[in-house]
């Protein structure tokens, strides 16, 4: 391998960490038992049964309308939202900014759940609607509904994406493009989105892969009518058999796979041109707002709206929820509220030790995850050869798995791999199955800054005589500071609302809210589940806003 | 090091311990070696459990242990039924630290677990105070007494709308099918071991069963996967009724929910308990057996009868939720699930995939 023996020890890692539990998922799907039964056999059993059962193909055949749902609705308002926000006067832009993330650190069980409080067949939003027009307009439960929802609570992550990008541009085209006559939505379409093309792609297969994989939507707002996902599928086969089915599991997560190999080859694909669009040069030109005139109140009209889809109608239901002992059609709010839930709560020592874990994997984990996202990111960086290609597919590969799954996966790795086995029933167990899940989301953000900075930097540096190393800590980590500020910011949300990953891992110790709300929303307590969930988006919050005030800013 | 202590503070601590190990003498009707379990078990100083009834309800009993047994201490960790087994069969096959006693309303993944060899071979004391129903093998220990439910809204239905029995929910299905289009709950029988193992329980107990399921199916029933979402949505008025839930969780909600309704049905009411044992393999055996024997005494089950609230099994405990409280209303229509072999029949693959089909086209109206 060209380069140094630091480059080979984080590749090394990385695959490491990748392939060993994902190798075990498809040694397991390979099996009729799971892998460490003695009756256990080598056969397709596995895919056999599931190719033969008609649910695996309506759950597929779901998770492909609602992946794509997502990225068509996603990918052009996420776009528009990051133009208005970033290149625009749009009155309120900084204060607006914080509520746009909302849904990105709320766990999709608990906006799920929310969405069934407020707009369920009797929740407080629907039982408006009924007085108002006689009947209720929409249907959560459907699939429809169900694909709605995902889309509009995934527009968060195309704006972050593209608004990092949009940062960058020089505003002199924009404004070409204005004083030409166009209006604000052409220059929008025509001139700054094809501009952030790359991010919009990535952004656009990336909302696709966590379509796929989207488990807790569909899990909550799913059941009543029976619409399944490939996600919520493969947790179904757990009971199916009456005993877990790992062989059956592990053949759908294969399967999965299977569907998101292609979108790395074409993500692969569209990276090749990345070289075009470097967008910050050595001589920056200067940023102006652009300045919408009357088509202010349309933009302000939009994202208001937008908002109160997506934060204020399912957030207003979980905190009501949080505070009411029962609820729906004909119940006087006022005389059902009380603050007992989180009496319970707090009164509970596995609830208080999963809040400070939680908080800890966010903030501390959360930093640490970035160090490693930075640190696989320069072992790639302007190192165009077979290992850094190689790098490219290996991030994207743990995040086609369902969270789900990979959580058992490394479960099976802490417990039959002994030197990891005393980590197995402490929070670094969850760590690192975090971030594992979250390598490609984690990468593209590091790398998103990484590709902005221009070619000619380093190579001056270079010329000039710095290693390799001194480039990468005194030109290129310095230029990127503040995206990887941004991505620390970013990654602690995530690790915040992450769920799935956790429910295998969840034991004395290792317990986190995103995971214990799974395991409390099976058990049937729905109370602790709004208390909770309200707990962790005030975390959030409270996180958010302090990092905000120490200027830690997603925009620089 | 700062903690290692001189002659004199380990002279106090032993006299402190004096009165302590006062309290852990060997209940009245035990033999007399049980000393030597409680002495061992004070060695291993703690036991490990995993269980599916939430910390909340297990508190009172973890805490009433702790003061019978000082300086055993109790790791507690709740979790579903699924998990429960998952854990404990790949920690098994690893050999690593797994539980001391496992406590799970699967009752038929527990048995399928005891069946694999899985729990350690220990008669209980207790086993002359138990009912027959409850013991097998003296490996696996029914604990709770807990008849299933129909639950309903309170508000929204009245009358001849709620049902009584099992015969009346097919009356009531057809009669009132307009109403409650849409809005009757249960559970996924895919989803949920538990549901399953209850309606393959009601296909033997009851002789419309069939009938049931097509009525039910006239209605377009809502499948939920847990208890605790079946009621939060018929507390709601999202659905109006809901079938084969808990006594016990249904009664825990109705207290702080006004509109929770729950009616025992008078033809039979099932009736199923918490299956515990200890593990073969348990790193504390003698604490595991100080627990086992703690949850199924006189005094462990008052505690889950009154406080635990979960019913006990055991004729000599007073209060609502025992035996005799619940005689009262359900007669000779109670009908315990027999914790033993009988309930690994429908854990075959072939059998239980028949089942569910058989189950799936009488309600979509094909059988």
């Amino acid at each position: 391998m060209r380069g140094s023996l630091p480059r080979a020890a984080v590749i090394g890692l990385t695959a490491l960490a990748v392939f060993l539990p994902l190798g075990l998922i498809f040694y397991q799907s390979a099996l009729n038992a799971p892998f460490f039964m003695p009756p256990r056999t080598l056969g397709s059993g596995a895919f056999e049964f599931i190719f033969a059962d008609s649910d695996f193909w309506d759950s597929f055949k779901n998770s492909m309308i609602i992946a794509a749902s997502m990225a068509l609705i996603a990918v052009p308002l996420g776009g528009i939202l990051a133009f208005l926000m970033v290149r625009t006067d749009l009155p309120g832009r900084q204060w607006i900014e914080p509520l746009l993330l909302i849904p990105v650190f709320v766990s999709p069980m608990v906006l799920a759940f929310g969405y069934v409080v407020s707009a369920g067949p009797v929740g407080f939003y629907s039982v408006w609607a009924k007085q108002l027009f006689g009947g209720v307009p929409w249907n959560v439960y459907s699939l429809t509904g169900i694909a709605i929802i995902a889309g509009l609570t995934h527009v968060p992550h195309v704006y972050l994406y593209s608004s990092s990008a949009l940062k960058s541009l020089g505003s002199d085209v924009e404004e070409a493009a204005r004083m030409a006559g166009s209006s604000p939505f052409q220059v929008a379409r025509d001139v700054s989105l094809p501009m952030v093309t790359p991010s919009l792609l990535f952004s656009g297969v990336l909302v696709f892969f966590l379509g796929f994989e989207i488990f807790g939507l569909p899990l909550v707002l799913g059941d009543p009518e029976g619409h399944l996902v490939l996600a919520t599928y493969l947790y179904k086969l757990t009971n199916k058999l009456g005993t877990p089915s790992y062989h059956l599991m592990a053949a759908v997560a294969v399967c999965i796979v299977a569907v998101t190999f292609p979108l790395v080859m074409l993500q692969r694909y569209l990276l090749k041109n990345a070289g075009k669009y470097i967008t910050v040069k050595g001589k920056a030109g200067r940023q102006r707002p652009l300045p919408l005139g009357q088509w202010r109140w349309v933009a302000a009209a939009l994202l208001v709206l937008w908002l109160f889809l997506t934060v204020v109608v399912p957030l207003s239901g979980i905190a009501l929820r949080a505070f009411v002992s029962n609820w729906g059609e004909g119940v006087n709010i006022l005389e059902v509220l009380t603050t007992e839930h989180f009496r319970e709560v707090f009164n509970q020592p596995t609830l208080v030790r999963g809040i400070l874990n939680t908080v800890l994997i966010g903030v501390i984990g959360g930093g640490i995850a970035v160090v490693c996202y930075t640190a696989v990111g320069l072992a790639t960086h302007r190192k165009p050869d077979g290992w850094s290609r190689f790098v490219d597919y290996l991030v994207l590969v743990p995040r086609a798995v369902p969270g789900l799954l990979a959580g058992l996966a490394f479960l099976w790795v802490f417990l039959f791999f002994p030197p990891l086995a005393p980590l197995r029933s402490t929070i670094f167990s969850v760590w690192i199955a975090y971030t594992v899940v979250w390598l490609a989301y984690g990468m593209r953000l590091v790398s998103s800054s990484l590709l902005q900075v221009g070619p000619e930097l380093e190579e001056a540096a270079r010329s000039a005589g710095a290693s390799r190393g001194r480039v990468s800590r005194d030109v290129t980590l310095p230029l990127i500071r503040y995206g990887l500020l941004a991505s620390w910011l970013l990654v602690f949300m995530i690790f915040e609302r992450e769920y799935s990953t956790g429910v295998y891992l969840l034991g004395p110790g290792t317990e986190v809210i995103g995971s214990l709300l799974v395991s409390l929303w099976g058990t049937g307590g729905a109370d602790m589940v709004a208390a909770l969930s309200l707990i962790n988006v005030v975390l959030v919050a409270v996180g958010l806003t302090v990092a905000l005030r120490f200027g830690v800013k997603l925009h620089d | 090091m700062k903690r290692f202590c001189t002659p004199v503070t380990c002279l106090l601590a032993a006299l402190a311990l004096v009165p302590a190990l006062g309290f852990a003498q060997v209940p009245a009707g035990y033999p007399a070696s049980y000393a030597d379990t409680i002495a061992a078990a004070k060695k291993e100083g703690k036991v490990v459990i995993y269980s599916t009834t939430d910390t909340a309800s297990a508190n009172p009993l973890i805490n009433d242990f702790k003061t019978l047994y000082p300086g055993i201490s109790v790791e507690y960790n709740d979790m579903n039924s699924t998990e429960v087994y998952n854990r404990f069969i790949s920690e098994r096959a690893a050999s690593a630290g797994s539980a001391d006693v496992l406590w799970s309303s699967s009752m038929d993944l527990q048995i399928k677990l005891v069946n694999d060899g899985s729990a350690m071979a220990y008669a209980s004391p207790e086993i002359p105070n138990l009912p027959a129903w409850s013991v097998w093998k003296n490996e696996a220990y029914g604990t709770t007494y807990e008849p299933i439910a129909i639950v309903y809204n309170k508000r929204l239905l009245s009358g001849d709308e709620i049902p009584q029995s099992h015969a009346d929910l097919v009356r009531v299905f057809t009669q009132k099918a307009d109403k409650l289009k849409g809005k009757v709950t249960t559970y996924d029988v895919e989803k949920s071991g538990v549901g399953f193992m209850l309606i393959t329980q009601d296909s033997k107990q009851n002789p419309q069963f069939w009938d049931l399921a097509k009525a039910l199916g006239v209605v377009g029933p809502r499948f939920q996967s847990s208890a605790g979402t079946m009621m939060e949505r018929i507390s709601s008025g999202e659905n109006l009724l809901g079938f084969n839930i808990f006594y016990s969780y249904a009664a825990l909600r109705a207290k702080k929910d006004p509109s929770i309704g729950i009616v025992l049905p008078k033809d039979y009411t099932l009736v199923m308990s918490r299956v515990m044992f200890a593990s073969k393999t348990a790193k504390n055996p003698n604490a595991a057996k100080l627990w086992v024997d703690y949850v199924l005494s006189k005094r462990g089950q008052t505690i889950i009868a009154n406080a635990a609230e979960l019913g006990s099994t055991r004729s000599d405990v007073q209060g609502e939720m025992t035996v005799a409280g619940f005689q009262k209303t359900l007669g000779a229509g109670a009908k315990p699930i027999p914790v033993g072999p009988e309930l690994l029949g429908f854990l075959d693959q072939t059998k239980r995939l028949e089942f569910i089909k058989q189950w799936q086209a009488a309600i979509k109206g094909t059988k």
